[in-house]
């Protein structure tokens, strides 16, 4: 049956016309070639279906599916490039394991850089949030500070963005001014310390990943009804109140998606420092790509349990509220 | 005395009234200018519309200060960046800056290198993700909700993992240096956050009538007449807003070409990189290179990523309410 749907693409086949099908002339059919009748415009149905989903399944096959698989073979293997091609040796969790014991670099990288994650995110997120509560509000020349917020997406390309943090731009002013770099090596000790400093200094670099946030939140805020904050307001409630009892909660979704596409959005991050560890021990001969593929591993284990906190809280959040009303 | 005592009294009447009357158009008068500083609702008054502007100018200053500094730097000379006194204005405009980057970038080249990318690539994404996206809100077959949950994951998976096989099918099939590594995911629907394009397109075709493909089958259209003639023209707006975001985004992206190209094929990120090494054979002198923040290279460099940023910037001047209003648009959010 599903051969059938090699047929439709014939050229000059048109497609069935929805009128012709069984119901009408089934009066001489018996039931069962009835029945395979329909099937069949079925499965031609469905044949219109992958022929539409075609360039997608073969892309999904050879670079998505195939790729992550064998990335994942190669992480139990020990990779060497020979002359006939790849030569794999199995060495189970044994590139795991070096990652974590041997390579002095990847593990205090990898723990910095998450302790920069859990800043920047809702870092990310509180400035995207209020910003866009602002950008929300009606006053006159909207539409252009709008644009000037989402301006960062447009020329935020990694070298560049690199650039302007190794010339010291992308530091806040006030930073500098009220030493808040002195201030917070006082307070907190120096394992907070570090990655807190980190984020400080490329802090308008990290704000300018916000720019598609932004107007996902401003999309947000017109799913809520107008007519509920008339209706609360009438009730006596202040703006104050109508925020945190009714923008708020209708925002958790929201709130949630944003996360997942800051994650998403940082896996490219110029200040990544996976890739390019990733990136050298793939080309190193005693590491080689089984040894860099179990680092890239390690990575997405962190971010999906990172994402599945995310939605957990996203979707207890979202579950409180419906209890409440 | 009767009458006396009435007129007293009418009096203090009138005046009584007279006062009530003024307090209650004095304080009408008060609340008016109240109402029209604070608002019925106190977010829609002048007072409140002053705050939110003086707020977004404070943090939309802060928030684009890399940009001005960019551009302060790139007209300044060697001498004016030493010199503490000058901060943002320069002394005198210097375009020497520009000039070297131009050079040093091989700006000709590596444009149209970058700009080959982001157009092609942008309209294959255009077209693969259309028709998978189409298939997915509006086509049944079994394996579909398999298929849209397959292209959430996708959006997930980090592009560190599936790099070194990529670079290795690459690599077989003789494609590294050459633009084809990103031509050919872009076209099976597998581009830079192609997965976010389906999802958009897919949301978009969701929210079409139904009425107009069943008016159109009944009339005896075929699904791929009906595909190309009736919905993908519909969908020019969703379109459009996938083309511009697709083209910035490879615009910029900076991760895979520093992966995949190398030598023969440069895009404009990856010769802002090469700038140094471009120009250190035209400056003589070059002291303490190695550091980050060094005069010599700084006013190039700056010029350098300000010219790497000026199309996508032109770009978004023009298309600019496209992207802003495009999500909206688009219906993604629901």
């Amino acid at each position: 049956m599903n051969t059938d749907s090699g047929h439709i693409v014939e050229p000059g086949g048109s497609m069935h016309p929805a009128g012709t099908l069984p119901a009408g002339d089934s009066n001489g059919m018996d039931d069962k070639q009835r029945r395979r009748r329909y099937r069949m415009y079925r499965w031609r149905d469905y044949g219109v279906g992958y022929l539409f989903m075609l360039p997608w399944i073969i892309g999904f096959a050879v670079l998505v599916a195939f790729p992550v698989g064998w990335s994942l073979f190669n992480s139990f293997n020990k990779v060497r490039i020979t002359p006939e091609g790849f030569k794999f040796d199995w060495v189970g969790l044994d590139n795991y394991k070096r990652a974590f014991v041997e390579d002095n670099v990847y593990s205090i990288q990898l723990i910095t850089y998450f302790q920069e994650m859990l800043l920047m995110i809702p870092l990310i997120l509180i400035f995207s949030f209020f910003v866009s509560l602002l950008l929300n509000q009606k006053f006159p020349g909207r539409t252009v500070v709008r644009a000037v917020f989402f301006l960062p997406v447009i020329f935020a390309t990694g070298q560049v963005l690199t650039e302007l943090f190794v010339q010291g731009a992308g530091k806040l002013p006030f930073i500098e001014q009220y030493n808040l770099e002195g201030l917070v090596r006082e307070n907190v000790g120096p394992r907070i310390a570090e990655p807190v400093l980190a984020v400080l200094s490329k802090a308008v670099i990290i704000l300018w990943y916000s720019g598609v946030q932004i107007l996902i939140f401003i999309a947000g805020f017109q799913t809520i009804p107008k007519t509920i904050y008339e209706a609360v307001r009438i009730d006596g409630a202040t703006p104050w109140e109508s925020f945190w009892k009714i923008t708020l909660p209708a925002m958790v979704p929201f709130i949630g998606l944003n996360a997942v596409f800051t994650i998403v959005d940082l896996f490219t991050f110029p200040f990544n420092p996976v890739m390019d560890h990733v990136r050298a021990n793939m080309f190193k001969p005693a590491t080689g790509y089984g040894y860099a593929s179990a680092l890239a591993w390690i990575y997405f284990a962190i971010i999906i349990a990172l994402l599945a906190v995310v939605l957990w809280i996203t979707y207890r959040a979202a579950k409180g509220r419906r209890a409440m009303q | 005395m009767k009458s006396g005592g009435f007129t007293a009294k009418a009096t203090a009447a009138i005046s009584r009234f007279k006062r009530d009357s003024e307090q209650a158009l004095g304080s009408r008068r008060a609340q008016q200018v109240k109402k029209m500083l604070l608002g019925q609702h106190t977010n829609d008054g002048w007072l409140a519309k002053i705050i939110i502007l003086l707020l977004l100018a404070v943090i939309g200053f802060l928030y684009l200060q890399p940009v001005f500094y960019m551009v302060s730097t790139m007209l300044k000379t060697v001498s004016d960046l030493i010199d503490p006194v000058v901060q943002w204005i320069p002394r005198t405009v210097n375009w020497q800056n520009l000039s070297d980057a131009w050079r040093g970038l091989r700006y000709p080249e590596a444009f149209t290198n970058t700009l080959t990318i982001a157009l092609v690539c942008s309209a294959a994404q255009v077209c693969s993700c259309a028709v998978t996206g189409y298939a997915l809100a509006r086509l049944k077959f079994p394996g579909r909700n398999l298929a849209f949950f397959l292209i959430i994951v996708t959006f997930l998976i980090p592009p560190q993992i599936t790099m070194i096989p990529l670079y290795a099918i690459y690599g077989k099939l003789g494609w590294l240096n050459t633009p084809f590594v990103f031509f050919i995911p872009a076209i099976f629907a597998q581009g830079l956050r192609g997965a976010l394009f389906i999802i958009i397109f897919r949301q978009f075709f969701l929210t079409q009538p139904k009425a107009l493909e069943e008016a159109a089958k009944i009339d005896g259209a075929s699904s791929f007449r009906l595909f190309f003639r009736i919905m993908l023209p519909l969908a020019r707006s969703a379109c459009l807003v996938v083309f511009l975001f697709s083209f910035i985004w490879y615009w910029n992206m900076y991760y895979e070409p520093s992966m995949f190209l190398g030598k023969d094929f440069l895009p404009l990120s990856l010769r802002l990189n090469l700038l140094q090494e471009e120009l250190m054979g035209n400056t003589q002198i070059n002291f303490n290179a190695g550091f980050g923040k060094d005069p010599i290279s700084e006013g190039p460099k700056m010029a350098a990523a300000f010219l790497i940023i000026m199309p996508p910037l032109i770009v978004y001047m023009i298309t600019q309410r496209w992207f802003t209003e495009g999500i909206e648009r688009t219906g993604l959010v629901e």
